[in-house]
């Protein structure tokens, strides 16, 4: 049992303010009388090793994967030793034990596994340390993804995989991918012409989450509009926001192409309808194609392709980016061993293995250029790659839980038939304003 | 006694009824805890086909149930040695003592038993996060002071005021000084309310479900709600599991309740503290 | 000067105050102090999410929100349809329970103990429980409802506001009723047995005792009951946080679980802590009217 009076003194001394960067040299110090009070109490664990935790994703390949390369860390750093923490894969009840822990200043996990929204939040609360420090090698990634983890011009997380949102399709319905959102309301009433054929046009996740949310950025940005203007204003009840949304019930209400069941699905409930050949189209995460590949489980099996997300007039054609990110914890007592260890799991050797094993998209472009990636990925890498390219980041804000939970329940309203996409729209970007404003997010003080 | 006839018989039946109604989810969930995980789900009823342990077993193999005990039974244990060790020199001055302002704080602490906690909880986790306290023991005994300790002085000074006072006027007419007669005379006498109250305040201790889950962090340091009311399985409630860990975290308290019921029936009804 | 009697008051007096003084320091230190505290905090704003805020003095504000916070309104609608519906209950069955186990009869120790246990033991194990029965899959409530052909579908209890109250409702009935039951049959073991002789030998039927003789003196112990009962539902959190978190939406979530979520979930220290001052303020004007209530047996007790 650790704890006792030796680890209290030095938690007890003031905590890190990370934003401040003329608090460096400061916290430098008292890092370092840090780890020399740590070192004469045994801190580092019983044989003189850095202790680190990880908190992450670590069930079925993914926890192999984990597994394997954290091994491998260890023989080449004998100095740490790494610990898995098990959070759950849940993101909304991820995300609502790291504010646990982060508020409550533990130094455990010293590194979190966070989802592309999550980075500014955490930034700006003071909970991860900048990367700044560090020195990170930042030409290799793409610069969506560093910039959805950069806040106020400081790096705080590694982008360690890209998710990106795609449309499946069935190869062995149609003959070509559809290239506008008509062609798509129409392949799907094609696709479920004929005997046997599936009963459902497209499946896609309509629950009230924030699943939702990266679903409708990707009609909004096929319309040609956004959520928020680069100023931090609310662009979402545009006219081509009540397009996008209005495509998006019509599908449901109208074609009733999309099943009513959607308004209740997440990822996996989509998937399994796909997989078991009742939708012509499922928008989804690239996590999918393994599974859907594997003949014991799917019934699509080699009868599928992806492809990006059509755009409609006036827009193009959009991918959501998500993926996870690596951060270290402000208060973590090991923040340079952590940091060693996030930039081992997010060098190009790692990521081609996770996207071997895993089928996770890397976020470095050079891995991309490795021909050891075609032969693990079943999607062509060019096409890949020009869809992670073109990823859309959804708005880089300290606030974007709070936003994102105002558009979710206007955008469910009105896929249930409650209130008209219009009205939805309008009351969604006033709530969003009225948050912008009573946060001070917009005001320059708090851009500088 | 008074009434007879069907009256009393139908009175008998209602009072059966209510006496089936407290116990059967108790004996409910003692079948389904033996009951196989996927029997549980094939539709609730019915006797199972097959018993087994294996709930029983996986709560202390797999989840480590130990731990969630001991760290209630120190917390308890903890916070009620220290209420009733303080607890008692109050409840004596204010039951027996002649001193002004008594009734005052009688008043006081009978008003903070009925705080809500909701209501202190901010200020408590800000003061536990400066302090460090989060996620450790003395972080959770020093919040659970703010009920318990009221609580102990509320049920003690009805303790005292039922000892007879010839005992003490005696003592000091004997020339013993007040706080010989108090440890030689007085508290030996109120060994069973003190017994009582350790009980009483134990249980609330036990039961206290909002600061344990406010001021803990992780499953080292969750006490017994805690740890039950977070039992997930990946895809539904381990049911089995889940009845298994409650039946274990009651059967101690029931039994201190069924071997003291009568004592602690007095104690809660001369005390009147919150159910 | 030199009055013994006088000296000795006054040695009394500092022995007493010094006896006092501990337990007193700690309840000022532990309730008083944090309680002071959340006052404070509730005039300021206090994001931890947003430390770029600061910590803003904002007099009422966070007050004038919760007015027009639509939330709030819908929590302290169901800790009062809760509290309503529950206390209600709970008295009804309780004074029964109570009539009942006054008479003596064989097994009387029986039915005491079987109540005694739910009374024991914790809300969160009694929220499981009751959720277990309630269960759509594995629960017995369903089973039997199907069984019996009262229901053709067995129904989804925690998905419907309305159908989610039953078991919340009930686990709290089963939990604390013993508690009322027993402070009644204390109240109703003090009243004198001759006073029931007397109205026997005038000829008085059951009835007229029970309105004229035994509801009359009960009243304290019925007062006392009622307003536990009531500032103990007002304050829910363990029952509904286990049995329905709220749900579905926030159509279950009261007051408490509401200020709960908004200091933890969504980090609002000082709108949390203003929420908390509400809560306070409520109770504390219940508890008045209970000490008041309760004053009574007091000054009987007081030398």
């Amino acid at each position: 049992m650790r704890s006792g009076i030796c680890l209290a003194a030095p938690e007890g001394m003031p905590v890190p303010v990370p934003r401040t960067r003329t608090a460096l040299p400061a916290r430098r110090l008292l890092s370092g009388v840090l780890a020399l009070l740590l070192a004469a109490c045994g801190g580092g664990g019983a044989d003189g090793r850095v202790e680190i935790k990880i908190s992450g994703s670590a069930l079925g390949k993914e926890g192999e994967v984990l597994v394997r390369q954290i091994a491998r860390f260890e023989r080449t750093h004998p100095g740490i030793r790494v610990e898995i923490q098990r959070t759950p894969d849940d993101a909304t009840q991820r995300h609502q034990l790291y504010v646990q822990w982060l508020n409550a200043r533990v130094g455990t996990p010293d590194i979190l596994q966070l989802d592309v929204v999550w980075t500014p939040e955490f930034a700006a609360a003071g909970w991860i340390l900048p990367l700044d420090r560090f020195r990170p090698d930042r030409a290799d990634f793409f610069p969506a993804s560093l910039q959805a983890n950069t806040w106020r011009d400081t790096l705080y997380a590694l982008p360690w995989f890209m998710d990106v949102g795609m449309l499946y399709w069935r190869t062995d319905l149609l003959p070509a991918p559809p290239r506008t959102l008509d062609e798509l309301l129409l392949l799907a009433r094609r696709g479920r012409a004929g005997t046997g054929a599936p009963s459902r046009g497209i499946v896609w996740q309509g629950a009230r989450y924030e699943g939702l949310v990266t679903v409708f950025l990707e009609y909004l940005g096929g319309f040609g509009g956004r959520i928020l203007t680069p100023d931090a204003r609310v662009a979402v009840d545009s006219p081509e926001g009540v397009r996008a949304l209005t495509f998006m019930r019509d599908q449901v209400l109208r074609h009733g192409i999309a099943p009513r069941e959607v308004l209740t699905w997440h990822e996996e409930e989509t998937r399994f309808a796909f997989q078991n050949g009742t939708a012509v189209f499922m928008r989804n995460w690239p996590y999918a194609v393994a599974l859907l590949n594997d003949p014991a489980e799917s019934r699509v099996a080699g009868r599928f392709a992806v492809a990006p997300m059509p755009a409609g007039s006036g827009g193009r054609p959009t991918a959501t980016l998500g993926g996870a990110q690596l951060a270290v914890n402000a208060w973590s007592r090991h923040p340079e061993a952590a940091y060693r260890l996030i930039a081992f799991l997010t060098a190009p050797e790692q990521m081609l293995e996770r996207a071997a094993v895993v089928g996770q998209y890397p976020a470095r472009r050079s891995v991309y250029a490795d021909p050891r990636l075609q032969r693990s990925l079943p999607v062509p890498v060019a096409q890949v790659r020009a869809i992670v390219e073109a990823a859309t980041p959804r708005p880089v804000t300290p606030i974007y839980t709070q936003l994102s939970e105002v558009l979710q329940i206007h955008l469910h309203r009105a896929l249930v038939g409650q209130a008209a996409p219009e009205a939805a729209l309008r009351d969604a970007a006033r709530e969003m304003e009225r948050i912008i404003e009573s946060t001070g997010i917009r005001r320059p003080a708090a851009r500088g | 006694m008074k009434g007879g006839g069907w009256g009393r018989w139908a009175a008998a039946g209602a009072l059966a009824l209510l006496v089936a109604f407290a116990v059967f989810p108790f004996a409910w969930a003692l079948v389904a805890s033996v009951t196989p995980e996927a029997e549980l789900f094939e539709g609730g009823g019915g006797w199972p086909r097959r018993l087994t342990g294996d709930h029983y077993r996986a709560l202390f193999t797999e989840r480590d149930f130990w731990v969630p005990i001991r760290n209630s039974l120190v917390v308890a244990g903890a916070t009620t040695a220290f209420c009733v060790a303080v607890g008692s020199l109050a409840a004596y001055a204010l039951a027996r003592l002649r001193f002004r302002g008594k009734a005052a704080i009688l008043g006081f602490v009978l008003a903070v038993t009925m705080f809500p906690q909701i209501s202190i909880v901010s200020p408590l986790f800000l003061l536990l996060r400066e302090l460090r306290l989060i996620n450790t023991y003395p972080g959770l005994v020093l919040p659970y002071l703010t009920f318990a300790m009221p609580l102990t002085v509320w049920l003690l000074v009805g303790y005292f005021r039922q000892i007879p006072p010839d005992l003490e006027e005696a003592a000091r007419i004997d020339g013993a000084t007040r706080w010989q007669t108090f440890t030689r005379v007085v508290l030996p006498l109120a060994v069973p309310g003190l017994a009582t109250t350790a009980i009483l305040t134990f249980i609330y201790c036990w039961n206290e479900f909002l600061f344990a889950l406010s001021f803990t962090l992780g499953p080292e340091r969750h006490t017994v709600p805690v740890a039950i009311a977070l039992f997930r399985g990946q895809y539904q409630v381990p049911w089995g599991e889940v009845l298994a860990a409650s039946l274990v975290a009651t059967a101690p308290v029931a039994a201190v309740v069924l071997a003291f019921q009568r004592r602690i029936v007095q104690g809660l009804t001369s005390g009147a503290v919150k159910g | 000067m030199a009055d013994p009697r006088s000296d000795d008051l006054r040695a009394e007096r500092r022995f007493a105050w010094t006896l006092v003084a501990p337990a007193l320091a700690t309840i000022l230190l532990v309730a008083v102090f944090p309680l002071g505290w959340t006052v404070w905090e509730s005039l300021h704003r206090n994001d931890l999410r947003m430390p770029w805020l600061g910590k803003p003095f904002v007099g009422l504000g966070n007050y004038a929100e919760i007015l027009a916070d639509g939330r709030f309104r819908g929590a302290l609608g169901h800790t009062a349809l809760f509290t309503a519906l529950t206390v209600s209950l709970e008295m009804v069955l309780g004074l029964f329970l109570a009539l009942a186990m006054n008479r003596a009869f064989r097994g009387r120790g029986v039915v005491r103990a079987a109540i005694l246990v739910p009374w024991a033991i914790p809300t969160v194990v009694a929220a499981l429980l009751w959720r277990f029965l309630f269960d759509s899959e594995a629960g017995i409530v369903n089973a039997v409802l199907v069984g019996v052909g009262a229901v053709d579908e067995p129904p989804v209890w925690f998905i419907n506001a309305a159908t989610a109250w039953v078991p919340v409702v009930l686990a709290d009935v089963w939990k604390t009723t013993p508690f009322v039951a027993l402070l009644l049959l204390a109240g109703l073991q003090s009243i004198p047995t001759e006073l029931y002789e007397a109205a026997a030998v005038d000829g008085a039927g059951r009835w007229w005792q029970l309105r004229h003789i035994t509801l009359p003196l009960l009243r304290p112990a019925l007062l006392v009951a009622l307003i536990f009962r009531t500032l103990d539902a007002f304050r829910v959190f363990d029952l509904i946080y286990v049995l329905t978190g709220g749900g579905p939406g926030t159509s279950t979530e009261p007051v408490a679980l509401y200020t709960f979520n908004a200091l933890f979930q969504n980090l609002r220290f000082g709108y949390g802590a203003a929420l908390s001052v509400i809560v306070f303020g409520i109770t504390f004007a219940l508890a008045l009217l209970y000490i008041r209530g309760l004053g009574v047996s007091l000054s009987g007790e007081e030398r």
